[in-house]
């Protein structure tokens, strides 16, 4: 075992500071991220557990995000049924809608914005997300019935059974959804018929972006080369784990968050170098004796150098375990209360290479702290 | 190999203190053989460490020359001295200086490695060089649970274990008593006989008088006197530990 290993095992309390520090650093970062991915992936649920291979979205949109209008001219969808390989499409219509409740006697009335998503009914439609059990598909078939998640009943301030009114049309709710939290924004899931019924979605020549189920799923992305092949420009595919990675980017890029993030990481930066470089210089300062006889012995300066930098290098390794670990143990906090996160590989990544870099930078700072180990000074 | 292990002529180092000078070495001349324990006496202040810190590469004297193996040390390039020091030298302090996180055999190990053995190389050499000091059975024992003169023996076998042609320590018993000290003296002074190194201890222990072959007593940066207890010895073929 290494000096800088031995050192670091055998005095873990004097790094341990270092480590929270780095945990903490890291924690701030990821946190923030998870929560902004749960985000993404609440809002977009209900399309990444459907059926579609395919999304059909038009050609500038480049994400569900905040891309501007998702409409595509009605002529599209008939368009598609002209490749062999396309099994089914569908469009996703959603719409946004005024929610108000019939608060019980004494409770409080609820007005709010909802997002209102849609599916079809029958059995094994492309549009009914995989996970939807018989019930909820059954329930869901009743005209003004609603499917509401679990974790937004209290906000919208009704339980399965009542009656709310959305735009002023009463409907009522039908079925609890698991698994479909949204903690930016409500949402409420009916069928498409109903959606009609209540004057929503797309209309006149309009439909919103298209589903599609392909006959071989494992074909999917040599289809989606030759519809886009054949767009001519008035449309684009995706596959669905491109357009939800395409969903998490452009969260990301949405000003506040990268403000929010940026701020993050500069924090995180700073509170990590300040404290593991702290830590470190006070760790050496408490061994430079020992330092200052190796020298004596003719141990070189560069390889004593070496070996604060390899210490600071596995307090890093350490602080990113100590960072996953906080970080689980954030994650099943924030499911146990109902709110999604997720962890995009490249952000886990990118958090890895900043605490590697802060425990690193530390260690380059402390690095003038070896200059006090003058041997001759052990001579008195 | 010469008889002569170091020599030194003319040593002069000054220290800064406020704005006036301290000359601590004025001008010394020194000489130590191979095989011979040479005693540095003097009272604190004497400039007696200084002397050891100029002749063992530690430290810069302001004037004046040091022959090592012969070989001119102060005009050497700083990494050649560090380079000089870890194939040539041993020390030996007062404060042991030991690793808390190490075990003996990683202390003298950790040497090694920097010297260039491997890692089974290195292992087997300090294994040999603890057993030289008697501590063959506390291999693995950390600093926390050894006794201080345990611990000055692990520093010993520190210094030891790269056989070094110089040895230099810094009054290696002062924090022992007195059993202890006649052990690590026994120590410093079979360095000397069978290893052929010359060994440098500064001391104010009249106890390790009786060890010595050399004593020099100096005082005020200038030595006073010195004087051969017992007739140079020089072994013609050195034990080599290990060798």
């Amino acid at each position: 075992m290494s000096l800088a290993l031995a050192t670091l095992i055998h005095e873990w309390r004097r790094y341990l500071a270092a480590v929270i520090a780095l945990a903490f650093s890291g924690l701030l970062i990821l946190a923030q991220v998870g929560m902004f991915t749960g985000i993404v992936k609440g809002a977009t649920a209900t399309i990444d557990r459907s059926r579609a291979d395919l999304m059909i979205m038009p050609p500038k949109m480049e994400s569900l995000i905040n891309s501007g209008s998702s409409a595509l001219p009605r002529r599209i969808q008939p368009l598609l049924y002209m490749h062999p390989e396309v099994a089914e499409v569908a469009s996703f219509d959603g719409d946004g809608a005024r929610w108000t409740n019939r608060p019980e006697p004494g409770k409080k009335a609820v007005t709010t914005f909802v997002q209102v998503n849609m599916v079809d009914t029958r059995a094994g439609a492309v549009t009914l997300p995989t996970d939807y059990s018989e019930t909820v598909r059954l329930a869901l078939m009743e005209p003004y019935a609603i499917a509401i998640d679990r974790t937004a009943l209290k906000r919208l301030g009704v339980k399965l059974g009542d009656a709310a009114a959305l735009n002023g049309r009463t409907v009522r709710v039908r079925a609890i959804l698991d698994g479909y939290p949204d903690i930016n924004q409500a949402s409420v899931v009916i069928s498409r018929d109903t959606m009609r019924m209540l004057g929503m979605g797309e209309k006149s020549d309009k439909t919103g972006p298209l589903m599609v189920r392909l006959k071989d799923p494992s074909r999917t992305e040599i289809v989606r080369d030759q519809l886009n092949a054949n767009a001519k420009g008035a449309y684009r595919a995706w596959t669905r784990p491109e357009l939800a990675k395409a969903n998490e980017g452009a969260l990301m890029q949405e000003q506040i968050i990268g403000i929010f993030l940026g701020f993050s990481v500069f924090l995180g930066f700073l509170i990590g170098v300040g404290i593991t470089s702290q830590t470190l210089r006070g760790a050496i300062l408490a061994n430079i004796k020992e330092f200052a006889s190796l020298r004596a012995l003719g141990v070189s300066m560069g390889s004593l150098r070496l070996v604060v930098v390899e210490l600071s290098f596995w307090v890093g390794v350490v602080g990113l375990a100590a960072t996953a670990l906080f970080t689980f143990g954030v994650y099943l906090l924030a499911q146990s209360g109902g709110m999604p996160m997720g962890f995009p590989i490249p952000w886990v990544v990118g958090v890895a290479i900043l605490l590697l870099t802060i425990s690193l930078a530390s260690g380059l700072m402390a690095l003038g702290i070896l200059k006090h180990s003058q041997p001759a000074d052990l001579l008195r | 190999m010469s008889a002569i292990a170091l020599e030194a002529h003319g040593l002069v180092k000054r220290f800064k203190t406020g704005r006036s000078y301290v000359e601590v070495l004025k001008g010394v001349d020194f000489q130590a053989l191979h095989g011979d324990v040479t005693m540095v006496m003097g009272p604190s202040g004497s400039g007696k460490s200084t002397l050891v810190a100029a002749l063992s590469g530690l430290l810069r004297p302001d004037s004046g020359m040091v022959s090592a193996l012969d070989q001119k040390l102060w005009d050497l390039k700083p990494g050649r001295i560090d380079r000089f020091r870890l194939d040539h030298c041993g020390f030996i302090f007062q404060g042991f200086n030991l690793f808390s996180a190490l075990s003996a055999l990683q202390q003298v190990a950790v040497v090694l490695k920097y010297k260039g053995y491997s890692k089974s190389e290195a292992r087997d050499r300090a294994e040999l060089a603890l057993t030289e000091v008697g501590l063959g059975h506390r291999l693995n024992q950390r600093p926390a649970e050894l006794s201080g003169g345990e611990k000055q023996r692990v520093a010993i076998a520190r210094a030891l274990a790269k056989d070094p042609q110089l040895l230099f320590a810094d009054e290696p018993t002062s924090a022992l008593d007195g059993e202890n000290g006649q052990v690590v003296t026994r120590l410093l002074q079979r360095a000397a006989k069978q290893h052929g190194a010359a060994v440098i201890c500064v001391t104010h222990d009249p106890r390790l008088e009786a060890f010595a072959d050399r004593i020099i007593h100096i005082e005020d940066g200038l030595i006073l006197d010195d004087r051969r207890v017992r007739p140079a010895v020089i072994p013609t073929t050195p034990d080599l530990i290990g060798a």
